[in-house]
């Protein structure tokens, strides 16, 4: 018995002493040491910033570039797979989520709820113009997407995994187009405020955060009209009017290629050029190579641009140096673009004198002579410069195909060349009423308003249904 | 050492002289058995007074009664033996008295009156069982000298504990599933207790960057319950069902493993010494054509050899170039990369005490040298323990238990990983000689250029690395230092009263270097990646158990007990990018490092009571409910309860007490209990992020938000704030019987297994709609049905010839029920592109997805080779194939179906094993083991990507037919009956057209996934052995041993088994992934010729 109560405050006492009333839920337990859980905008938008490069740069533009023949899928999944249009969910899954997720939509909705919180228009603006940029991309590779009622479940900044809203409805690609013009829009009208709460980002704006605030304003504003002309473009296979609208806008867009918007890769782990990254530190080398029949094409033409392409090197063709440095400042929005929007634009709206100039002034950007050329002929230059200059532009290579079926490609695997790339499983599977299944959805790798199974005529002409 | 051994065992004799060396009364005698076999290691004592000994090699035993102790009066003297019918005599005892005392023990093979570990500090003996429970023991471990893994060893052990061990390199994890998977993310595995403390069984690899290391690449991923020496353990003790498992709530969905080291007993001291060499050999089947070299017929319609230059280079990585000349030598690129592993593993112990302290002391080490050719594939564990206890006085009695270990080794990279040894081994050309690895400015040169080669010129440009490079590069090692103690107390206050506590802790450093050097295919630049990972555990256990007998017919047990846990995790993983100098492979070494740590803390607070009623011995009655308290568990949700209840019924007593005759022993069970898993760290929590992944982080489409001054992302995981352990509802019925004068038993179980509550990690959650990927969330459910039967026969009970066998089958069948509103989840790390494993509504858990051939039946509306849209089962219909023809389009080749689709189960339909020894002369001991596993399906990747590069045995042989026709002689045993306009088409006419088709959709890096789906069942002869048992005068005058062994066996010997690739059993990511059956570039198990010998002093 004198030993029970010997015992006994013992016990007492290691119950107490560590079953105190917050053993459960003191320490480190409740609180995560290892991320953070608040963010500024001025945090938000550099990853948004990122994010919108990973769009541009990185396994939707290797496929888009295989698609419109700047690149061959040589080995592997890039052979079997993308080469051969053998394309499924799981093939490019993650792709589209990536649209709403971190650093997409959620993320842009927040900074510019941050900067209307903050008063800053310009702020507010840039913002913008990266959401038109982010959906409009989005419209390009998908298609339909839901835009208009986007994130319903997310209030005040609060994310809701079952809300109210579920089966969120797909909006058509033109009209996601049109959210994408309206949104381009109001952020030309708020960047465009200079009142002293309009600071804007400063230099959480990676690209021209370098510059004074006037320049920075001019340099947005004119990135959004030339995006806004380039998802004009996008329409005018069905919508001719939008030549006029691409014309109006490329005619306000980038002035020069100090003008041109890049990814502002550096050489550090994680902040590398994608091509870099995927040919050096993942050690992909050979999966995906120069296409020689676009190298054919553009030694054909003596344009310099081949070897800044590419080089040449004992293993075969492989990017040049110069684009597979690690910090490659790689361009997305250029002012090459911008001028063969204008060009191509205002051939098509009956202004060959205009078009022909503007040939000329984005070859003399590539220290090429003037042309002369005229009619049918001028149009297929124009074509044929932008299809070397959306050379790793993000996806345009693959976007002007779908429009004007120029060149005149050869499918490289079963079928036509895919129109669009499927949604996310995990997308479909959580909006099953709006998604249909991917092997019992007719034309899968068409968009319903995109014509691309006309055939070409080979200077761009038939397959725009004119 | 030798010097320091003898010192050693002189130290032990003075010590056994001393126990002698006093007055009081002597009890010596002999044990044996019925057949006058002595009874080796059978305890004589004297219960309630803590005196006692144990039978040395003759069976003798002796020890004394201190005289203080011995007044004359009678006393219990109770002999016992696992296996044998304990038996007890009254005795006097007189101080000075020398009494003998022999025993004849009845063999007991149904173990009744054996303690059996029940967990919690609680223990009842066999017949009193009213869950299943499987025990191991040491004879059970040692007899095939088993491998190193504890893990592996249990193979075929116990039905329905299904162990894969993931590969036969030096130090790979084996996994363990206790009847299917409770649960769906996470993982699956047992817990481990040692000695009444919880230990770690994780499963790292450093494959996948920070805070993910459970990879598919890398280097071979170890589970932590490997060190745990082998030699020390006594008995495991496996706790199947929920019932026997709820005293341990929240940690014990997946089973518990219960393991109790072996103890110092009293009397002369006892000195082992055993040493075993192994040796591992893989003879692999021959999966590589030897007859096409490197080049390509794509381009031109004939075979060309690699060639470049100018634009249009064609430096072909595939072999699907011309025949190789005659003459020129070709080389097995499997085969050559393997070599005779040897393996030695030493171990001492000391044991003894006297009627007051006991210990048992013992080093172990083994060196390990793998298979595959070169230096770097070894792994050494070395290990110390002592484990002691001190009665100090009638009352009160103070253990310890220390454990310390060493584990170190050198891996090479291996599986999905350019840099990884099969990778590069089997895509390789046959007339390509690997073994020149090396350029002459010492840079690797691999297959991709020719013979011969200045390759410095294309550094980074290798594609795969050479195999020899991989396995000559010291770059990726791991060193670990672990303790496992703990102090534990036992008090009894009074003969009805138990008190004991036991404070413990696991704490583990583990060090980890992998490197790629330059040149290496994997980054051209070199890098290197530094982890530290760190883990403690502490726990708290105190439990009360009274026993109070309402009259001799009714007995009760009540135990109530309390326990705190806290594991603290901590890791920092350093990765320098591109190296300075070729070496050293250190961060110092990088132009850049970028590190990342994690950490968490997990608090469990749990109270647990039981009681237990036995009624005239034939009707027992368990009870029990533990409340958890986890720092896991939402806040709303912090405590949570765990009942269960079972009974036995003895009806053999009912019938009359007899132990012979037809049914010698009859019972039946019944249990039903609840447990549960704890949600992941830190769930409850919507945090930020400051990286994204487009596409695959394998392809480099990662990128941070690191830019400027740092950004931030949102998450990609929705917290939730109201998550609840995951819980697992389990009825059991059974039936234990003992036949023919127990010369035969049976036991059958059936269960099933409801788990609800189930917690999705990776819920995905539309993303448009919350801009997040997943939520973690509790909600769906599964369930487990299945029987296990097991059958012992002594046929043969002899003198000088026993033979014993056994059969034990186990079936069971998992079903996701619900998802949450899914109909699938994926697990994207735990499979390949093409076979992902995932969870589908319908299917066991860990089935694997993919996408197939357009089939009827299936709703696949495809395009066909003219971009036309076709309507498959329209067709179907409309010419009435029947439903799962393959649709071959009009070029007579079939279509992929973009809906992907279960593909494969890779859960077995059953398990078996059969077992039997024979016994000579009570000397020579043969025994074997055979572990049978039906129905499982592997996918083999291997094999689809090596048609792919024409190095495989299959597109050796197919490029030279020219009629490769669906439905006629192609793929007919997988695609029995076609239809389609292309049916009585040959697709493939000549070398480019199967060229063609194995680099797009018949190859590995096509869509379809199912092509290479197989049956992965198989029979291995996982164990056979040969012992001999020598003693004698001889040995005594070698140097006082009493006893030596022998024994030659063998492991994994020969495998009965259809599938094509080397082995059925590896698995590409560890043991961890609840996904098993992905073969990609696999290390197969290798087979092992096993000498061990063991001398006993």
């Amino acid at each position: 018995m004198k030993n029970i109560r010997r015992l006994a405050p013992v016990a007492a006492l290691s119950l107490l002493g560590m079953a105190g009333c917050n053993f459960l839920t003191g320490g480190e337990t409740q609180v995560d040491p290892n991320r953070p859980t608040v963010a500024t905008s001025r945090q938000l938008l550099i990853g948004v910033q990122a994010n919108l490069w990973g769009l541009w740069g990185s396994d939707p533009s290797r496929i888009a570039g295989i698609f419109a023949q700047h690149f061959t899928g040589n080995q592997s999944q890039y052979q079997s797979q993308i080469q051969n249009y053998s394309l499924n969910e799981t093939v490019t899954n993650g792709l589209q989520t990536s649209l709403y997720g971190g650093g997409g939509l959620v993320d842009i909705k927040k900074v510019e709820a941050g900067a209307v919180a903050a008063d800053d228009k310009f702020f507010q603006g840039v913002a913008q113009v990266l959401e038109g940029a982010t959906m409009g991309t989005g419209a390009d590779i998908f298609g339909d997407l839901v835009y208009s009622k986007a994130l319903q479940n997310v209030s005040n900044g609060l994310q809701q995994a079952s809300g109210d809203f579920p089966n969120p409805p797909l909006d058509g690609q033109l009209a996601v187009y049109d959210s994408v013009q309206t949104v381009l829009s109001a952020a030309i009208a708020n960047i465009s405020s200079t009142r002293t709460s309009d600071v804007g980002p400063t230099d959480a704006d990676l690209v021209y955060g370098g510059l004074s605030r006037t320049a920075q304003r001019a340099a947005w504003i004119a990135l959004a009209h030339t995006l806004k002309a380039r998802y004009y473009m996008h329409t005018a296979e069905v919508r001719p009017a939008a030549y006029a609208a691409a014309l109006a806008e490329a005619q306000q867009g980038i002035k020069s290629d100090a003008g041109n918007y890049v990814g502002a890769f550096q050489n550090a782990s994680g902040l590398q050029n994608f091509w870099y990254q995927f040919e050096v530190t993942a050690g992909r080398t050979g999966y995906v190579v120069p296409n020689t029949g676009f190298e054919d094409f553009i030694a054909a033409r003596n344009d310099p641009r081949r070897t800044q392409y590419f080089k040449t090197t004992a293993a075969g063709e492989e990017i040049s140096d110069e684009r597979l440095a690690p910090d490659f400042q790689q361009p997305y929005v250029t002012y090459d673009e911008n001028t063969l929007i204008w060009a191509e634009a205002a051939y098509r709206t009956g202004d060959q004198a205009t078009a022909l100039t503007k040939l000329n002034e984005e070859r003399a950007n590539h220290n090429l002579a003037p042309e002369a050329v005229a009619g049918q002929a001028l149009l297929r230059e124009i074509l044929s410069e932008k299809y070397i200059a959306d050379f790793q532009l993000g996806q345009e290579g693959w976007n002007d195909y779908k429009r004007t079926c120029f060149p005149n490609l050869v499918p490289t695997g079963t079928g036509k060349i895919p129109g669009r790339l499927y949604y996310d499983t995990s997308e479909r599977q959580t909006n099953p009423t709006n998604i249909p299944n991917p092997g019992t959805a007719p034309n899968g790798t068409r968009n319903a308003n995109d014509p691309a199974n006309a055939t070409s005529d080979g200077d761009g002409s038939a397959c725009l249904g004119q | 050492m030798r010097k320091l051994f003898l010192s050693v065992i002189g130290f032990a004799a003075l010590t056994a002289t001393t126990a002698f060396a006093q007055d009081g009364a002597r009890v010596s005698g002999r044990v044996v058995g019925e057949t006058g076999a002595p009874l080796v290691g059978a305890s004589v004592f004297i219960p309630g007074m803590s005196l006692g000994s144990t039978t040395s090699d003759d069976g003798s035993y002796s020890f004394v009664v201190p005289a203080s102790r011995a007044n004359g009066q009678t006393a219990t003297l109770t002999a016992r033996i696992l296996g044998y019918t304990p038996t007890s005599v009254q005795i006097a005892l007189t101080s000075g008295a020398n009494i003998n005392q022999n025993f004849t023990l009845t063999a007991n093979p149904l173990h009744l009156g054996e303690v059996v570990i029940t967990g919690a500090g609680t223990s009842t003996t066999r017949e009193r069982l009213t869950t299943t429970i499987n025990s191991v023991d040491t004879a059970a471990l040692q007899r095939a000298s088993s491998p190193q893994n504890v893990v592996s060893a249990l193979a075929g052990k116990a039905p329905n504990v299904e162990v894969r061990t993931q590969s036969g390199e030096p130090g790979a994890s084996a996994s363990i599933k206790i009847r299917g998977n409770a649960s769906l993310t996470g993982t699956n595995q047992p817990l481990f207790v040692v000695d009444g403390q919880p230990i770690d069984n994780q499963t790292n690899s450093t494959d996948q960057g920070p805070n993910d290391f459970t990879g598919t690449g890398g280097t071979v991923s170890q589970n932590r319950a490997a060190d745990i020496n082998p030699n020390d353990i006594e008995s495991i003790d496996i706790l199947k069902g929920s019932a026997a498992a709820a005293i341990y709530g929240a940690r014990a969905a997946n089973g518990v493993v219960l393991i109790t080291t072996k103890r110092g007993r009293q009397g002369p001291t006892r000195i082992t010494y055993s040493s075993t060499e192994t040796w591992d050999r893989v003879d692999p089947k021959d999966i590589l054509q030897h007859q096409f070299g490197q080049g390509s017929s794509l381009a031109t319609g004939t075979p060309v050899a690699a060639v470049c230059g100018g634009l249009d280079c064609a430096l072909d990585r595939r072999s699907w170039g011309p025949a190789i000349a005659a003459g020129t030598p070709t080389y097995n690129h499997l085969t050559e990369i393997f070599d005779t592993g040897i393996t030695a593993d030493n171990n001492l112990s000391i044991s003894g005490g006297n009627d007051r302290t006991t210990f048992y002391a013992s080093g172990g080490l083994t060196a390990q040298n793998g298979y595959i050719v070169g230096p770097n594939n070894k792994y050494n564990r070395g290990s110390v323990r002592l484990k002691a206890s001190h009665q100090v006085n009638s009352k009160f009695n103070i253990g310890g238990n220390f454990n310390f270990i060493d584990t170190r080794g050198n891996y090479v990279q291996k599986g999905s990983n350019v840099s990884g040894l099969f990778l590069g081994a089997l895509r390789t050309p046959p007339n390509f000689n690997n073994k020149d690895y090396l350029t002459a400015s010492g840079l690797q040169r691999p297959y991709r250029f020719p013979n011969p080669s200045s390759s410095d010129a294309f550094i980074g440009r290798a594609y795969y690395d050479n195999p020899f490079f991989v396995l000559n590069s010291p770059g990726n090692r791991s060193e670990l230092g672990r303790s496992i103690a703990n102090i534990n107390l036992d008090y009894n206050p009074t003969d009805w009263l138990r008190v004991q506590y036991t404070l413990g802790g696991d704490y583990y450093n583990d060090w980890r270097l992998e490197a790629l050097p330059i040149t290496s295919a994997g980054d051209a630049n070199g890098h290197v990646v530094r982890l530290d990972l760190n883990n403690l555990e502490i726990d708290h256990n105190l439990i009360a158990t009274a026993k109070y007998d309402v009259n001799p017919n009714i007995q009760t047990t009540f135990t109530v007990g309390q326990n705190l846990n806290s594991r603290r995790f901590r890791d920092i993983y350093n990765a320098g990018e591109q190296l300075i100098a070729p070496t050293p492979l250190s961060l110092n070494n990088t132009v850049s490092v970028q590190g990342t740590e994690f950490r968490s803390l997990r608090h469990i607070e749990s109270y647990f009571g039981q009681a237990e009623t036995n009624l005239w011995d034939q009707l027992i009655v368990n009870v029990g409910l533990r409340n958890d308290g986890f720092s896991t568990f939402g806040e709303s949700k912090r405590r949570n309860t765990f009942p269960k209840a079972s009974a036995a019924w003895i009806f053999s007593k009912a019938l009359g007490d007899k132990a012979s005759g037809l049914l010698s022993f009859g019972k039946l069970r019944v249990a039903y209990g609840e447990t549960g898993k704890e949600p992941p760290v830190y769930g409850a929590i919507t945090a930020l992020s400051s990286s994204a992944v487009f596409g695959s982080p394998g392809f480099g489409d990662v990128i941070t938000s690191k830019f400027g001054n740092g950004g931030l992302v949102t998450g990609p995981v929705l917290g939730n704030n109201a998550l609840r352990p995951e819980r697992t509802r389990e009825n059991e019925y059974g039936i234990d019987l003992g036949l023919f004068d127990q010369k035969a038993d049976f036991s059958a179980t059936w269960y099933n297994k409801r788990a609800s509550d189930v917690i999705l990690n990776t819920l995905p959650v539309n993303t448009s709609e919350t801009g997040a990927f997943f939520t973690v969330a509790n909600g769906a459910s599964l369930t487990n049905k299945g029987y296990e039967l097991a059958l012992n026969a002594r046929p043969v009970t002899l003198a000088n010839f026993a033979w014993d066998l056994g059969v034990q089958f186990a079936h069971n069948k998992g079903d996701v029920t619900s998802l949450l509103g899914a109909q699938f989840i994926t697990y994207n790390n735990e499979g390949f592109t093409g076979a992902i494993g995932s969870s589908t509504l319908g299917f066991a858990p860990g089935v694997i997805r993919g996408n197939d051939f357009a089939r009827c039946g299936n709703g696949a509306i495809v395009d066909d080779v003219n971009g036309n849209s076709v309507d498959v089962d329209a067709y179907c219909n409309s010419v009435g194939a029947p439903k799962g023809a393959l649709y071959l389009d009009t070029n007579g080749q079939p279509i992929n179906d973009p809906t992907d689709r279960v593909i494969a189960d890779p859960n077995p339909k059953y398990t078996m094993s059969y077992t039997s020894s024979v016994k000579l002369f009570n000397r020579i001991t043969l025994s074997g083991l055979l572990d049978v596993r039906k129905g499982s399906q592997v996918w083999d990747g291997t094999r689809g990507i090596l048609n792919y590069f024409g190095t495989s045995k299959e597109s050796g042989e197919k490029r030279t037919t020219t009629d490769g026709q669906f439905g006629v002689n192609y793929l007919t045993d997988k695609y029995p009956v076609v239809t389609g306009p292309g049916k009585g088409t040959v697709a493939f006419t000549n070398y480019a057209d199967w060229q063609a088709w194995y680099n797009g959709e018949g190859g590995g890096f096509g869509n379809t996934g199912a092509l290479f789906v197989e049956d992965g069942s198989f029979a291995k002869l996982r164990e056979i052995s040969l012992a001999y048992t020598l003693n004698g005068n001889f040995l005594k005058a070698l140097g006082g041993f009493t006893s030596a062994d022998i024994r030659i066996s063998g492991r994994n010997l020969h495998t009965w088994t259809k599938y094509k690739g080397l082995d059925p059993e590896a698995n590409l990511g560890g043991a961890e992934y609840l996904t098993q059956g992905v073969d990609y570039f696999n290390h197969p198990q290798a087979k092992s010729f096993v000498l061990s010998f063991s001398l006993n002093r």
